[in-house]
């Protein structure tokens, strides 16, 4: 039995812990579960295509203030374990590069369809607050740990199940269209990846500059000196 | 009287990893902050009737960044051990220095970890990967962690030794000019990150992928100075537009 699904699925489950109720280590990062997905999967190239891009997109996404952030946690499971499971039926570099584009963007999807899961959650842990202040009072002095411990049950099984859900679904729609398109799709990959690269990165650059021309300069010159090191280095 | 003791404070810092755990819209951290602050409730109040009411007052609202809490927790945990020894600290004394430690911590917190931290530990990882190299997550996890787990867990300690002043003594400007060394490092890093996009393994990238990189990368610049749409919703625009591209031609 291909024991991959199964642990892509729980995968899922442990990033949903990872990305809030639990420790914050960035496993949940999508290049740390790509690498773990590309074990998983005996497919390297492909996870870390579409790790990347998700990686760079999920870095420009800051969880600041009252904004809910995109859950690129689950985003970055199911867009790269959707990548490799379609992939692995394909046998050509080009199909594999059409699997990558519509990880992306299903990845994507699935972050931005995360944010109302993410708002009902705290709205349901909303109760769970209500009601620990009421069990201390009532006496109950273990309440903290047993909300706590719901708590992280209900985004571990959130994450399982919206993993599952989102990765059945994606097979279901997507794997004729992959079969059927690769070379549409795989001229699509050629040219969203650097536009989607570019754009992440440059958020990013963004949020180090903060207008400072010092930085500036130090982004221009490290670009210049990095190339010339490369284009050298590989000659 | 109980005073806190070292094995106290080690059991706050494991438990401030679930901060979060019951993150809600009404108390936010308020119920995570509660249960992490329960061993020292536990050591210094043995009465059970003075530790329900000192616990269900900790369940009330707190929110600050969830690493840089930990220094909250400890500068709460000293007060609360004065007024157990008898101290003029009351409940609304608490409150008022878990409020302005919050927005003091979320402050310079959000732009360390967010702003900074997370991007740099991101983009390095990305480095590595775009390297060829199958350790970009490890260097991830390990840059970020390095500052993130040392700061969660010394943090209580460190609050509970300098009180509610934890800020003062220099800890602010040490996490400032740690901010300011990460976001001029992280420039940098950005800076070779697309050069080793532009030219992978020593050869020039097509005309087409240079393009575009540039192509994004000025599209991105442009909207980043905007707040909405949201770069994820931008980016499944772009997204949009190539597969037409690509089913056209």
């Amino acid at each position: 039995m291909n024991v991959a699904p199964l642990a892509t699925v729980a995968l899922g489950g442990v990033a949903a812990l990872d990305a809030e109720p639990v420790a914050q280590t960035l496993l949940s990062q999508p290049l740390v579960t790509a690498t773990v997905l590309g074990y998983l999967w005996g497919d390297w190239a492909t996870a870390f295509e579409v790790g990347i891009v998700l990686q760079v997109l999920a870095a420009s996404t800051l969880p600041v203030g009252s904004r809910t952030p995109e859950d690129y946690a689950t985003g970055g499971v199911v867009g790269v374990g959707l990548a490799l499971a379609l992939a692995s039926s394909q046998p050509f570099t080009i199909a594999k590069q059409g699997c990558a584009m519509m990880g992306v963007l299903v990845g994507m999807v699935v972050a931005t369809a995360g944010i109302p899961l993410l708002k009902w959650k705290r709205r349901h842990n909303e109760g769970l607050a209500r009601w620990c202040e009421e069990a201390v009072r009532a006496g109950d002095l273990r309440a903290p740990g047993r909300a706590q411990g719901a708590a992280v049950v209900l985004s571990f099984a959130l994450g399982v199940t919206y993993t599952a859900l989102c990765l059945g679904l994606g097979l279901m729609l997507l794997d004729g269209l992959v079969a059927k398109e690769s070379l549409r799709l795989a001229r699509a990959w050629t040219l969203a990846r650097p536009l989607w690269l570019g754009l992440g990165l440059a958020q990013v650059l963004n949020a180090f500059l903060q207008r400072r021309l010092t930085r500036g300069v130090a982004f221009g010159t490290a670009l210049l000196g990095a190339w010339m090191f490369f284009m050298i280095g590989g000659h | 009287m109980s005073r806190i003791q070292p094995s106290d404070l080690r059991r706050v810092a494991w438990r401030t990893l679930l901060l979060q755990a019951a993150f809600n819209y009404e108390r936010q951290q308020g119920i995570g902050w509660a249960y992490a602050i329960d061993p020292a409730l536990r050591r210094l109040y043995p009465d059970e009737a003075t530790r329900r009411e000192r616990l269900a007052e900790h369940t009330a609202y707190f929110n600050t960044q969830p690493t840089l809490a930990s220094f909250a927790l400890g500068a709460v945990t000293a007060l609360e051990e004065q007024r157990a020894a008898g101290d003029p600290v009351d409940a609304a004394t608490i409150a008022r220095v878990k409020s302005a430690l919050g927005a003091a911590l979320a402050a310079i917190g959000d732009r360390l970890f967010w702003f900074t931290l997370r991007p740099f530990a991101a983009c390095l990882g990305v480095l590595f990967a775009v390297l060829g190299s199958p350790f970009g997550a490890i260097a991830l996890l390990l840059s970020y962690n390095a500052v993130h787990l040392v700061l969660r867990f010394a943090g209580v300690g460190i609050g509970h030794a300098e009180g509610p002043a934890v800020l003062g003594g220099g800890l602010r400007d040490r996490l400032e000019a740690l901010v300011r060394r990460l976001g001029l490092l992280g420039s940098v890093l950005i800076g070779v990150l697309v050069a080793a996009l532009l030219a992978p393994g020593g050869e020039p990238a097509s005309l087409t992928f240079q393009a575009t990189l540039i192509g994004g990368l000025l599209f991105g610049i442009l909207a980043a100075l905007r707040s909405r749409p949201s770069p994820t919703q931008w980016a499944l625009g772009l997204g949009a537009l190539c597969l037409l591209v690509g089913f056209r031609h």
